[in-house]
């Protein structure tokens, strides 16, 4: 690009941006808006829908919108034209649901007393009239990880316990305001099997519960409210419940319960409490689902499995000295490790249209994922309407997304090479008709790639210790930097299974993090915070349920 | 036309449950030559059980076998009805709901686990039955499940004993009002117990005139009165229909219950542990109330040192119905030995003995009816003994749900799991797991108490 064609059109911009408000709302002093908003990417191979392709094909996008696809296809003046020689176009990736965008807000104050059968429902987690719009935040980095990813839209859900609020859907874009991210605001209410730490309701017994006594009382609300509106007269006032009220359009089947929950049991509990009450009903982030095909099929229940997969479990190998026993116990331990890598193949055969769930992923994880399903079965073309059509028809937006096709919107993948092929990367991005480029990356050298070897401070295996009631406690920590963050994994010495470290922080030398572990229905939260300096960490674990505190360190693992 | 209506709501009731349980398995057997123990029709040897779709059709000697049946050949063994154990806390996600004292909405049959390796253990022990119990955390806990072993399914419904009458957890004593003392709430002794029972049950009352009210109203135009699951629950137990199981220990809070109920003309109860029954045994049975105790475990705290392992035999003899249950993963595996210790322990006679752990435990859950004996009609849940079960040498062989065998020590897996987190660790594969401890305060304790061992 010449610089100076650059000057002439910015300055063709500046005489447009006054003239046209609407088009260019914002001013940019920073100069970073680009030139035109059409484009045109030419000689591509447009994957109009899974197993649909065109070759040669050109894609013009103007105004937010796909305005043409196909060979014949005249290119307007003002587009920027791409050479999409050897590339490959996709429609954008749907997320069924994770808190993309979204940021966790405090915890609310613990109140002072919270054995009571009612406590406030704020700390309840009942606040099912909220919005995940209320926690959006645009500089979310959530968002750009997304889209680098491939995704296009997110179906936002809201941080809480059971009942958060509602998701709404987002779209993935740089945005100056929230409102300009949100495609659809309050698409479904959101729920999950998430307890209130050390209150009613505190597991999966009360929640139930909980769940029945809401319901009723929402219809007896309505039918009084219906009531109350046709002829108020002699009638008194119905009390506008915001909890009742907020049910309202899911009994009159207007809105669906989005149930994020993963293990089977969770999705047969959702099921009963659906069976029971009669609302609309979707599984979302599901993880064991193949025990579960005949009843999704004859309840038509709508399912986005998690994108989420175990970790390949690491069998002795060939000449290790083991028992039978251990060989048989590794054995069936490999069975269950093929259930959930081959389940999405399992439901396409039973012909379940599902979508997928990006909770939890990092972005660098899809493809691995996908590609595993896939090597387990699952077609490709499956996992792509997964990924784009199934979705888009569970949460109502086919007709705006989803394919590549004129008249929706230009949410657009391109890939240097069919994307299921193992060194496709995505070099951009089109979202609500925006432009992203990415970088062609080389492929790595030395295969590693964990953070090990980079000389990261916190990335690698710390050993831990802390003084629990039962006596001294020790493990690992594993910490991983994914994509500008970290993750990590707690592991103990003494036989507890492993436990995922969440929300993982480390800035100027203060890590935090916190996990949750089951103790028997009871979820435990275990907040760690504290310095680190260079290979030792000194903090502190706190049970707030609790009110228990302890210190704990830890030291690097020199290699 | 109101019989034509109740034969219409009868009819759409048969067809409910006909297709909700449709799918649980039902077998055909021939169970030969064996020393059959009926418990209600003595011991008869060298006899037959023929089994026809789950139900025990014909006990007899020389029985043909039908055509495409199998044939078992029990010489020299033992054949019993299948155990029951009427206070369990295996097959659950979660067993107290703790955050509360009175949590009567909330029912176990929303949390069974049917992947509890346990279940499999227990039928490893001739159970075919448990009554899975919510924890003893609450004054008023929540709703028990009565469950038939089918393992293998992942699917709850499966395990449900389709037609048991509901039943509800109470608890007295030190488990309810410790938590209520570290809270500074009421209950802190037993006095806030018996003030909690009799302000729940007259809140029900309220209740249920609100709502009788409200239905009598015959206006278009009425408001429903505030739904309340948790006081609907208090009524059903008010009008008989969910029974009471009672953790309980000392004589006089036992004798306190019975004077509660007496005032609320509530009639059935079931005391659940009742260590101190056997001090108002005569009382009890005055009340028809029941009991379901351990054999001999006590000691574990302090209202629970004055007991004796002549318990359920005193409490048999002066006309209480009693069983004995297990509330443990590990002693639900051999309830056979701890009915025989009433042997040993007050010289009860084989049927009365054998009775503590299959017909009685069946009365106190109101499936008599269906199981707890070997009867022409009743359901085919059966087990095998090599040696009489009342004997220290028994080996359960093998154990039958609705004529299906779902264990058999001569062809016993050494893996039985139903579902294996692929991310766990194999040196994590032990014998001894959390169900074998107690839950019954599970949920409900303090950090230091959840990291301890001790759990009962």
């Amino acid at each position: 690009m010449k610089l100076n064609k650059i000057r002439f059109q910015l300055a063709v911009l500046l005489v447009l941006c006054m003239s046209h408000v609407v088009a260019f709302a914002q001013s940019d002093p920073s100069g970073e808006s680009a030139v035109t908003s059409t484009y045109a990417l030419t000689n591509a191979t447009v994957v109009t829908a899974p197993g649909s392709q065109l070759t040669n094909a050109t894609v013009v996008v103007k105004n937010g919108l796909i305005m043409g696809v196909g060979s014949n296809v005249s290119i307007p003046a003002d587009a920027q034209v791409i050479d999409a020689s050897g590339l490959y176009v996709y429609a954008a990736f749907i997320d069924g649901m994770s808190n993309t965008g979204a940021e966790r807000p405090d915890n609310p104050e613990r109140p002072r007393d919270l054995f009571t059968p009612d406590p406030p429902n704020d700390y309840a987690g009942i606040t099912p009239e909220r919005s995940v719009v209320d926690q959006l935040s645009i500089e979310s980095s959530a968002i750009a990880q997304m889209r680098e990813a491939g995704f296009g839209i997110s179906n936002a859900a809201p941080y809480g316990r059971m009942l958060p609020g509602s998701t709404s859907l987002i779209i993935l874009k740089d945005a100056d305001h929230v409102d300009e991210l949100v495609l659809e605001k309050d698409n479904a209410l959101y729920a999950q099997w998430v307890g209130a730490p050390g209150a009613y309701p505190g597991n999966i017994l009360g929640m139930m519960a909980k769940w029945r006594n809401l319901y009723t009382n929402a219809v007896n609300d309505k039918s009084h409210a219906d009531m109350f509106a046709e002829n108020p007269s002699g009638l008194p006032r119905p009390t506008n419940d915001r909890v009742s009220m907020a049910f309202y359009p899911v009994l009159t089947k207007d809105k669906s319960v989005m149930f994020d929950v993963d293990g089977m049991l969770e999705v047969r509990r959702a099921m009963r409490l659906q069976r029971d009450l009669g609302f609309k009903l979707i599984v979302a982030g599901v993880e064991q689902s193949w025990t579960l095909i005949d009843e999704l099929k004859s309840t038509n229940t709508p399912i986005f499995l998690s994108l989420d997969l175990p970790k390949e479990p690491k069998n002795a190998k060939e000449g290790d000295d083991i028992s039978e026993e251990v060989e048989a116990l590794e054995a069936r331990r490999m069975e269950f490790y093929n259930l959930h890598v081959g389940q999405a193949a399992e439901l396409e055969k039973a012909g379940i249209k599902f979508g997928f769930s990006a909770k939890g992923i990092r972005g660098g994880d899809l493809k691995k994922n996908l590609t595993t399903m896939i090597e387990h079965g699952l077609s490709e073309d499956a996992a792509l309407a997964a990924l784009t059509t199934n979705a888009a028809d569970i949460l109502g937006i086919s007709q705006i997304a989803g394919t590549v096709q004129t008249g929706k919107v230009a949410n657009l993948m391109v890939t240097s090479a069919p994307y299921f092929t193992k060194d496709s990367q995505v070099r951009y991005m089109f979202v609500d008709g925006e432009k992203y480029e990415y970088e062609k990356k080389e492929a790595k050298k030395g295969g590693n790639s964990s953070a090990d070897a980079s000389g990261d401070a916190l990335a690698g295996t710390w050993n831990y210790s802390f003084e629990s009631p039962q006596g001294v406690s020790e493990g690992t920590f594993v910490f991983s930097k994914i994509d500008g963050g970290y993750t990590g994994v707690m592991t103990f010495n003494d036989g507890q299974p492993d436990s995922d470290l969440r929300d993982v922080s480390f800035r100027n030398g203060e890590l935090s993090f916190n996990l949750e572990f089951d103790a028997g229905g009871q979820s435990i939260v275990l907040n760690v915070t504290g310095a680190v300096t260079g290979s030792t960490f000194d903090g502190t674990i706190t049970v707030d349920q609790f009110d228990f505190s302890t210190p704990i360190s830890a030291t690097k693992d020199g290699k | 036309m109101r019989t034509m209506k109740k034969l219409y709501t009868l009819l759409a009731l048969f067809c409910f449950i006909g297709t909700a349980w449709a799918q649980t398995p039902k077998g055909d057997v021939l169970i030969k030559n064996g020393t059959v123990l009926t418990v209600t029709n003595g011991t008869l040897e060298n006899t037959d059980v023929l089994v026809r779709d789950g139900k025990i059709t014909k006990i007899g000697k020389g029985i043909r076998t039908p055509r495409g049946v199998q044939e078992i050949d029990a010489t020299g063994k033992f054949v019993m009805p299948g155990i029951i154990d009427a206070h369990s806390h295996i097959a659950g996600s979660a067993i107290n709901e703790g955050t509360s004292q009175v949590t009567a909405e909330v029912s176990m049959e929303d949390v069974v686990d049917p992947m509890d390796v346990s279940i499999y253990r227990a039928l490893a022990g001739g159970v075919t039955s448990i009554h899975l119990m919510h924890g003893s955390a609450n004054v008023i806990g929540g709703q028990n499940e009565t469950m038939k072993l089918r393992y293998g399914s992942t699917n709850p419904d499966d395990l449900r004993f389709e037609g048991a009458p509901r039943t509800i957890k109470f608890a007295l004593g030190e488990n309810p009002t410790r938590g209520g003392r570290a809270r500074g709430i009421q209950p802190q002794s037993r006095m806030g117990v018996e003030m909690m029972l009799r302000n729940s049950f007259t809140q029900a009352q309220e209740y249920k005139k609100k709502w009788d009210a409200y239905n009598a109203n015959k206006s278009a135009r009425k408001v429903a009165p505030e739904y309340d699951l948790r006081m609907e629950t208090l009524v059903d137990i008010l009008e008989g229909e969910v029974w009471v199981n009672c953790h309980s220990y000392r004589a006089d809070e036992i004798y306190m219950l019975l004077k509660v109920f007496s005032d609320f003309g509530i009639d059935r109860i079931n005391f659940q542990h009742a260590n101190e029954a056997y001090k108002v045994a005569p009382e009890l049975a005055a009340f028809g109330a029941t009991a379901s105790v351990f054999a001999d475990w006590w000691a574990y705290k302090l209202e629970v040192y004055y007991s004796t392992a002549y318990n359920a035999a005193i409490l048999t003899e002066n006309g209480v119905l009693t069983s004995i249950n297990s509330d443990s993963g590990e002693l639900i595996r051999h309830l056979f030995h701890e009915a025989a210790k009433t042997q040993k322990y007050g010289d009860l006679s084989d049927d009365e003995a054998l009775a503590l752990v299959t017909l009685n435990p069946a009365k106190q859950l109101g499936v008599d009816n269906r199981v707890g004996s070997l009867e022409e009609g009743k359901d085919a849940d059966i087990a095998i003994f090599e040696g009489h079960p009342l004997s220290v040498y028994a080996i359960p062989m093998m154990t039958f749900v609705d004529g299906v065998k779902y264990f058999d020590r001569e062809n016993d897996k050494a893996d039985q799991r139903i579902y294996i987190n692929p991310e766990s660790n194999i040196e994590e594969v032990t014998i001894f797991d959390r169900h074998d401890m107690h839950r019954c305060m599970e949920g409900a304790l303090s950090f230091e108490e959840l990291f301890s061992t001790s759990k009962r």
